[in-house]
């Protein structure tokens, strides 16, 4: 049979069509080549304090998979890009993991600010990810199906407050205060219809302006309302020192129970007398905080030791944040040795994940819950007990 | 509570006062408003930690080191800010310009410096008490500055020629008066009082960057209030807005207080837009 030219189209048409619709074949990937995870830490700029001891956790962990063989005989190589603290490159070093490095995974970014940037646009790429960011927005199985949490939100954080104070303390009437800030405001917001649902009585509610140099007219008002509790909602330092230096200035006291940055060296350093520090107390994370009897959870205690003789430094950061770099390496790790590397598989792994054994707490994820820190293990902790990177617990609690 | 609004209202209001200083020593010398001012304030509690706390500089020295940070910093906002745009006054382009500078090197403080507040050396080792040294320094620098100047303008011959250059640029210049010389040694001089004021209010409002908006804005209120250019007016409209506010803080509190400052500040205003000190605006006809 001659072929014509429109015969010769028509077979060259027909098998173009044929190729289009059938799949195309998966490039043949070396046993040996690495699998990519996209890692978007804060190592450098105002928020990098957090990132800089999340990121020791998380070589430590990338260091021991590796050592151990990989993940099924393949190693991992995580692909970084300092966020430098800024959403705008945040969002360019998500892009770049996604299109440009092809990562199977992104562990962060690392704090709220860059991950509401990031989150809606790993959705976009099909990427699945895994950060810690605390902004209860950050998750959402129907909007960002792909995407899960391994640490508390917000509502957790205030919520483990508001237990302390009533629950514990067993304190009905409360102050309530923060600075003007959108997270200040919405915490305040949140959290005190929360304690009214418990049954305490909020005698004092506030919004002050961080900078404001002397916050006695505000004390004043909480102790003449009543006020057994304080509850300041702030990461300012100097907003937050404030307080804890007028409280003892004006020899009252009554605790101080809030957000974490009660506890940090940039608050101790701003306090009038170390012994106003006393009767302060942040939250924290139960298995990386020091029981009544002084003693860390065993698994704690064999990761403080790996992390000395990692010769890793404990001075300027939190044991929680080396925990949590820690174990989400090691949970993405393990969904990929049970079931590979491809998106859809790691999801559906995730969304059945029950209680891995993290150093910084059990995580669990169900298909409709990406949310996956216990909210028993929010707790406080004496602000004043800062040894190795973890607190005391605060007292009131069971071992 | 009278007592805590006498204290912090007087010594947070001489802060305002010093502030106000500054931007009227600017003003004189140029007819522009630099909003660097704040930004000197806020230099002046930072470097006086950075100097002291940070490097362990004796205090003497430190304070030194930080008043001529400030000198240098206000000669630097003459050359980049306000010299360019001084032909073209009637466009307001200092706004812009010394606005613009004051976020760069706030930028760079937050960056360099940090975003959290720091602590500010004890500046002398006694103990604490109800009249406490964070109160007494900024009006103690308060008075010195109000005192200086008045010698300085009234007792030396380069003060009269600040105050000439002050009254009429054109006919001092045409009198042989070095206009440009004086208007760098006038934004030294601000610049110096600026870091002087966040030096000696260290105590009170910490080393922190975000001190500079804070004081940019409450420092412009004894200008406006007090008559652009009148040092007195500045300190007196100064005072009474740092006892005032500290009023607010404990009478309505919270965001409030600010509320009711500015409040105050629009209702003097519209009556008497010429501040309270100054004089009212006469046209020859």
């Amino acid at each position: 049979m001659s072929m014509t030219r429109r015969r010769a189209l028509a077979a060259g048409g027909a098998a173009a069509v044929a190729g289009l619709t059938k799949p195309l074949a998966k490039p043949a990937i070396a046993a040996n080549e690495p699998i990519l995870i996209g890692y978007l830490p804060a190592l450098t700029g105002p928020s990098s304090s957090t990132g800089i001891g999340i990121n020791r956790g998380t070589q430590l962990a990338v260091q021991e998979i590796n050592d151990g063989g990989g993940i099924n005989g393949r190693k991992i190589e995580l692909i970084t890009r300092d966020t430098q603290s800024d959403p705008t490159k945040a969002v360019n070093g998500a892009a770049e993991l996604t299109r440009g490095q092809k990562v199977s995974v992104v562990f962060g970014p690392l704090n709220s600010g860059e991950s509401l940037a990031v989150v809606p646009l790993l959705a976009r790429t099909n990427t699945p990810q895994v950060h810690p960011c605390w902004v209860d927005s950050l998750t959402d199985p129907k909007k960002y199906p792909m995407c899960f949490r391994n640490a508390p939100t917000n509502q957790q954080i205030g919520a483990a407050a508001n237990r302390y104070v009533v629950d514990v303390l067993k304190h009905e009437k409360v102050a309530v205060i923060s600075d003007t800030t959108g997270y200040g405001t919405a915490s305040v917001n949140a959290y005190v219809p929360m304690l009214k649902a418990k049954g305490a009585e909020v005698v004092y509610q506030g919004n002050v302006d961080a900078a404001n140099p002397d916050l006695k007219p505000e004390l004043l008002r909480m102790q003449s309302a009543g006020a057994e509790a304080i509850m300041p909602w702030s990461v300012n330092a100097g907003f937050l020192s404030r307080i804890i230096n007028t409280r003892g200035d004006m020899g009252w006291d009554v605790p101080i129970v809030g957000q974490t940055t009660l506890g940090s060296g940039q608050t101790k350093a701003l306090l009038e007398k170390p012994e106003y520090w006393a009767k302060v107390y942040p939250n924290n994370f139960r298995p990386v905080c020091y029981s009544s009897g002084g003693k860390l959870t065993d698994r704690t205690r064999d990761f403080l030791d790996r992390l000395k003789s990692a010769k890793i430094d404990m001075s300027d950061t939190l044991l929680w944040w080396i925990a949590l770099g820690y174990d989400s390496p090691r949970m993405i790790a393990d969904a990929m040795k049970a079931v590979g590397p491809e998106p859809e598989q790691i999801v559906g792994y995730l969304n059945k994940l029950k209680g891995f054994p993290g150093v910084y707490g059990d995580i669990s994820f169900t298909p409709e819950q990406h949310d996956g820190y216990p909210d028993d293990e929010v707790v406080m902790v004496e602000a004043n007990s800062l040894k190795d990177g973890a607190f005391n617990l605060a007292p009131g609690y069971s071992a | 509570m009278v007592q805590s609004i006498v204290s912090t209202g007087v010594a947070i209001g001489c802060i305002y006062a010093l502030i106000g200083i500054a931007y009227n020593v600017m003003f004189s010398a140029s007819r522009v408003f630099s909003f660097t001012a704040g930004t000197l304030g806020m230099l002046g509690g930072v470097l006086g930690s950075l100097f002291i706390a940070v490097m362990g500089l004796p205090v003497a020295l430190g304070f030194i080191l930080a008043l001529a940070a400030g000198a240098v910093f206000g000669v630097v906002t003459e050359i980049v800010a306000v010299r360019p745009v001084l032909r073209s006054l009637d466009q307001h382009l200092y706004v812009l310009s010394t606005l613009a500078l004051a976020l760069i090197v706030q930028q760079f403080t937050a960056i360099e410096w940090g975003t959290d507040a720091r602590p500010f050396p004890r500046l002398f080792d006694i103990a604490r008490g109800a009249f406490d040294q964070q109160f007494w320094l900024p009006m103690l620098a308060c008075a010195v500055v109000i005192i200086g100047l008045e010698l300085l303008y009234r007792r030396t011959l380069i003060g009269h020629a600040f105050l000439a250059i002050a009254e009429d640029s054109y006919a001092a210049r045409a009198l042989g008066l070095p206009e440009r010389r004086l208007r760098i040694l006038s934004f030294a001089l601000a610049g110096a009082i600026g870091a002087l004021a966040g030096f000696a209010g260290g105590e009170m409002l910490l080393a922190f960057f975000g001190n500079a908006p804070l004081l940019t804005f409450y420092g412009f209120i004894p200008v406006a209030l007090g008559g652009m250019g009148s040092q007195r007016g500045a300190v007196v409209a100064g005072l009474l807005l740092g006892l005032f506010q500290q009023a607010a803080n404990f009478l309505v509190g919270g965001i409030f207080a600010s509320v009711a400052v500015f409040s105050v500040f629009i209702i003097v205003l519209l009556a008497r837009p010429e501040g309270l000190a100054g004089a009212g605006l006469q046209r020859r006809v």
